[in-house]
């Protein structure tokens, strides 16, 4: 194969040889440590690849974005990480790079740009969108780099990706490596068309097919497309053409997809020998007159001083302690500190809807923060489906009011990117269930991020939707998921009932740093309530005791609470006196509030609209049975919606909601208990 | 320095998999790269690569093929041209399988017929064999591990409910449930008449429920009677005296218990019986003298005990008593300090009372109780003169010895403590 030429000097071409020479030599230590047990899982190893990882990072500075994948030892290496964090990683301990949280897979170093590895193929495309929207929202020239594999290209991300990044003109640099097999799954076989670069075309990008073990080849085109970037000139694709030499995994069989000859044949290829040759043959200028950045002045002297750095490398990540078992369940959530919360505000006199309530939340934060930036279909002149975003266009303009694309996914997965990058995104779904493609990047992605980077990342970020069954709106728009998104750690769930909850409580998700998700009953949007016309917040994990009572407990949630209330004010009139408790968010729950009222009471019924298996009334039941079991003079009561998909027909639709008649049976029922 | 040649994790999860062949010989040339064994892991073959070069020793003891491996053990060793092994590289470093307990061949006899898997019971006696009493009972427990569904037709009462029914004191096994399938509520208790005497409820303790079990163990299981007799305690309060004025302050003075203590272990070796226990095949005799002494303490009574008592001298037995006595009181003793008396001696003296009747501690067969030390008109050779007396009370198990024997006991006690300097000066 012909060497582009590219009048690199000696200095930089050893340079770049050394960094190639880092990653190979870190990888086949790792190979031996993975065979001697030291390294306790997966383990992927980046040899015959080198000159991708070194000739793009060549051109990044430290506050450039790197986001790779499970391959992704070379770009952390080429991004500047020590080989002792990378190996210690590996090897499970406290001084890793990610302090054993990650391993292999996910190797974070936010400090050098080095934005995190992902177990999961396509997501650092999308992540890496996203950098490019903040960097760009931010009037900064930094620029965004996606690293990922020929299997990443069939799949919705990179379509979703490319296409925003296209659209948007962001400074991003989407790096495929095509080592021409997903696992065992030959790229000619997976994919239609021959090239990916081929593709760029289909989103106006300009699009590279190169060489990928010429790294002066790389060099050369990676330089121009950084150029491009921090000049506003938009992403590039840039395809580069290579092999893996090893194994899929270490421990992983190699030769039921591929030959032995074909291996041997690109170990032939060798992108470090090939630039060793060159070296040697004197291009770049006579050896002896340059200096590599290291000092070193031939590629013999790199060589060994590359093999003393990894050895020591090795040494010192195999004599580092342990990551201390306590620290195992810390960083699920921001953990900086706050100045304790202001007393709650008097709702006052001024009454207005819950959509109005939030409008404001919104309007005052965007005013004060220049970071925030929504996202959505139909949120910029429009101004929302729901009136979410009504006049804030013609105030901050396209870029912080963007209208989306329908690509659930890929705008989900961008503002997860634009979040982790300093930006503070606003996702709005419109409709809860339409984000269902997108949950994967949220749970995958947004929730777990501030955990595996050991909160050096920070996850910004507000989705909302609305959810809830009414008005014939029928399957695909009626859903809750809040006990779907309250299952997982890392994200807070907030569910308001009214105006005056749901306006502090986005007041509090746009000044928190961890994700939130902020599910609007859809039936509540234009009923009025009391708001204070000051700034105030509401903590998350405060229930809200909407009304007093002795002889029971209803904890009721979202449209249930007004029903709830209803069905107690017919109770009241026979004598009966029932406690109802708004949880206002799902995670955090506050338990405390519950079991205090469970305490007076001896009796607990949870009405709940969205599905009771696994649900809020399980959950709850199941806490003040732990915690409260001695205060319980009945069995716990739980009044769900239907076990089925939502109907359209409204008799049919009334049938599985539960309505104050219903609740009001339930109370009596556990009353007789 | 040799490199070790080590089972590698083939897959996610592989902790064992089988070794198929080496792909070189022992003292081979491999080059870094080249394949050198085949391990069968969880999916299919592998072939191995050596990621060193180097000369292959192959460990003594190392695998066969269709052997099992694990992750990590070491099977060979890579060594530089002409390097020589240490034996420690060269061992063979297979685990040691666990080996199975030893049981004799009626043990294993039975738990072939029983299918009791020999590995999982354990042994109860004190050689560590496995018995056939051993496997009954581990194929009881196992049996057992699935309670049968009970048919219930016990009163059922809320938990709150019994929480109420417990702070007022009201037993709710007593009453009638209102609630569906007659279930017993808060209502119920709340309406039920509180006790006709008011008062509070103590829950118990386990002090208390094992200090209740014991008595009456004492008086239902035991033929107890008990037997008085006065002394003259002028010479033992004299020879108390001597310690307390002539000790320095922080030299200890032995109690008067600590003497009865002492005493006793002299009379109890005169007569053993005394602290013979009852078994069902015949009377065991103790042949170490192991007292206990009953400590008032907040938590309830409490008896440790002093080892070997005939074997210590008066000071170093008060300052072990004084220990035990402070233990108690601090709620510290261990149950080993508890364990085992094979005589008790309760005083209730101090709190005034002169006779009473104690109750055994069984396995012992008696329990001496000391009364309060009073100077008291006595007559002596016919004159009245004041003298220290005392009263003691012996209660004893009359299945063990009978009225006489235990008299006689009590007799001897009262002579040493009448003259007790021969018995307290070593
Ligand atoms: C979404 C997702 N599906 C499947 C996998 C399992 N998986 C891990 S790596 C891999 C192959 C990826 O191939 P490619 O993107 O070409 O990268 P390469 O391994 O060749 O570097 C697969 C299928 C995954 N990690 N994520």
């Amino acid at each position: 194969m012909k060497t582009m030429t590219t009048g690199l000097d000696q200095g930089r071409l050893l340079h770049l040889y050394r960094q190639m020479q880092v990653i190979r030599q870190c990888e086949e230590q790792l190979a031996k440590s993975h065979q001697r047990g030291l390294i306790h899982g997966a383990c992927h190893t980046y040899i015959g690849q080198e000159a991708i990882a070194v000739g793009v990072c060549a051109h990044l500075r430290a506050d450039d974005a790197v986001f790779s994948t499970h391959r992704g030892h070379g770009h952390a290496l080429a991004k500047g990480m020590p080989p002792a964090e990378l190996i210690a990683e590996l090897y499970g301990r406290a001084t890793g790079c990610s302090r054993g949280r990650g391993g292999s897979m996910h190797l974070f170093a936010p400090e050098i740009g080095m934005m995190g590895t992902s177990g999961i193929v396509g997501p650092c495309i999308l992540q890496a969108a996203g950098a490019g929207y903040s960097f760009k929202l931010l009037k900064t020239d930094r620029v965004a780099v996606a690293f990922f594999g020929d299997g990443a290209v069939n799949n919705g991300a990179f379509h979703e990706g490319l296409n925003l990044a296209g659209i948007w003109k962001l400074p991003v640099l989407f790096v495929c490596e095509n080592n021409q097999y997903a696992t065992e799954i030959p790229f000619n076989y997976a994919a239609g068309s021959p090239t990916v670069a081929s593709r760029a075309a289909s989103y106006g990008l300009p699009g590279f097919a190169l060489d990928g073990n010429d790294v002066e080849a790389i060099t050369a085109v990676a330089g121009e497309a950084v150029q491009r970037a921090r000049g506003g000139g938009g992403a590039t694709l840039i395809e580069c053409k290579t092999y893996r030499t090893r194994a899929h995994a270490e421990g992983m069989g190699d030769f039921t997809y591929r030959t032995r000859e074909e291996v041997e044949e690109w170990k032939g290829r060798c992108p470090i020998r090939r630039l060793r040759q060159r070296l040697d043959a004197g291009i770049g200028g006579p050896v002896a007159s340059t200096v590599n950045g290291n000092g070193h002045h031939s590629p013999d002297a790199v060589d060994a001083e590359v093999a003393a750095l990894v050895a020591e490398a090795h040494r010192s990540a195999e004599a580092s302690p342990w990551p201390d078992p306590a620290t195992a369940t810390t960083h699920v959530y921001d953990e900086s500190p706050r100045p304790s919360p202001a007393p709650p505000l008097p709702p006052g006199s001024r009454e207005i809807t819950m959509m109005k309530a939030t409008h404001e939340a919104l309007a005052e934060e965007m005013a004060k923060n220049p970071k925030i930036f929504v996202l959505g279909e139909g949120i910029g002149k429009r101004g929302g489906n729901f009136k979410t975003t009504e006049g804030l266009y013609d105030l901050h303009g396209p870029e912080r009011l963007c209208d989306t694309p329908i690509c659930e996914r890929g705008f989900v997965g961008l503002a997860g990117g634009a979040a982790m990058t300093g930006s503070r995104p606003v996702v709005d779904f419109m409709f809860a269930d339409f984000v269902l493609d997108g949950v994967g990047e949220i749970l995958n992605q947004i929730a777990k991020m501030q955990y595996m980077s050991s909160g050096r990342i920070k996850m910004p970020i507000l989705l909302r939707g609305c959810i809830g069954i009414g008005h014939a709106a029928a399957t695909h728009h009626s859903g809750n998921y809040y006990p779907l998104y309250a299952h997982f750690p890392g994200l807070r769930v907030v569910v308001p009932s009214t105006p005056y909850d749901a306006k502090g409580l986005l007041k509090r998700a746009l000044n928190c740093h961890d994700p939130v998700l902020f599910l609007e009953p859809r039936e509540l949007l234009g009923i009025k309530g009391p708001v204070p016309e000051q700034e105030y917040e509401i903590e998350f994990g405060k229930a809200a005791v909407v009304r007093e009572g002795r002889d029971a407990t209803v904890v009721a949630l979202a449209g249930m609470v007004r029903r709830t209330v209803e069905a107690c004010t017919r109770l009241a009139a026979r004598g009966v006196s029932v406690e109802v408790i708004d949880p206002r968010t799902v995670s955090p729950l506050d338990s405390d509030t519950i079991l205090q009222s469970v305490h007076k009471t001896g009796r607990l019924l949870i009405v709940d609209e969205a599905f009771a298996p696994f649900g809020l009334g399980a959950e709850v039941a199941a806490r003040v049975i732990d915690a409260g079991f001695d205060d319980l003079d009945a069995p716990i009561r739980r009044l769900h919606g239907a076990f089925t998909p939502t109907p359209y027909s409204p008799p049919l639709e009334k049938a599985v909601v539960p309505q104050a008649d219903d609740i009001e049976r339930a109370i009596r029922a556990l009353l007789e208990e | 320095m040799a490199i070790p040649v080590t089972v590698p994790r083939l897959g996610w999860s592989m902790e064992e998999g089988t070794f198929l062949q080496w792909l070189k010989n022992d003292g081979d040339d491999v080059r870094a790269g080249e394949p050198l064994f085949v391990l069968e892991g969880e999916k299919a073959a592998e072939d191995v690569e050596a990621l060193d070069a180097g000369t292959l020793h192959l460990n003594s003891g190392g695998p066969r093929p269709g052997d099992r491996v694990k992750v990590g053990e070491v099977i060979a060793h890579l060594a530089a041209h002409g390097e020589v092994l240490t034996p420690s590289q060269n061992v063979d470093s297979k685990p040691v399988p666990a080996l199975a307990p030893p049981a004799g061949p009626s043990a294993r006899r039975l738990a072939r017929s029983l299918g009791v898997a020999i590995e999982q019971v354990s042994a109860s006696g004190p050689t560590g064999r496995i018995t056939e009493e051993d496997i009954r009972r581990h194929r009881q427990s196992v049996e057992t591990v699935v309670p049968a569904v009970a048919v219930r037709n016990e009163p059922v009462a809320s938990p709150r409910a019994r929480r109420t029914a417990r702070e007022r004191g009201i037993d709710w096994k007593s009453l009638q449930g209102s609630g569906p399938n007659g279930r017993i509520r808060e209502r119920d208790v709340c309406a039920a008449p509180a006790r006709k005497t008011d008062g509070r409820l103590i829950p118990h303790t386990t002090v208390r429920r094992t200090i209740a079990a014991r008595m009456v163990a004492g008086v239902t299981q035991a033929a107890p009677v008990t037997l008085t007799t006065r002394i003259d305690a002028t010479n033992l309060v004299s020879f108390r005296e001597q310690f307390k004025s002539t000790g320095t302050t922080d030299a200890i003075v032995p109690s008067y218990t600590d003497l009865i203590v002492k005493l006793c272990a002299v009379a109890l070796r005169q007569h053993p019986l005394l602290q013979a226990q009852w078994r069902e095949d015949g009377l065991f005799v103790p042949e170490r003298i192991d007292i206990a002494i009953a400590v008032d303490t907040d938590g309830g009574l409490l008896v440790p005990v002093l080892r070997s008592v005939d074997q210590l001298g008066v000071r170093p037995l008060a300052a072990q008593a004084r220990e035990l006595v402070e233990l108690a009181r601090a709620g510290r003793l261990s149950a080993e300090q508890m364990r085992d008396a094979t005589f008790t001696v309760t005083n209730l003296g101090s709190l005034g009372i002169d006779a009473f009747t104690p109750i055994l501690n069984l396995p012992q067969c008696a329990i001496l109780g000391v009364g309060r030390i009073v100077r008291e008109p006595t007559v002596v050779n016919d004159q009245v003169v004041v003298r220290d007396r005392m009263t003691l009370s012996l209660t004893f198990d009359h299945r063990i010895v009978d009225g006489a024997p235990a008299a006689r006991f009590l007799d001897t006690l009262r002579r040493c403590l009448e003259q007790p300097v021969p018995w307290l000066v070593p």
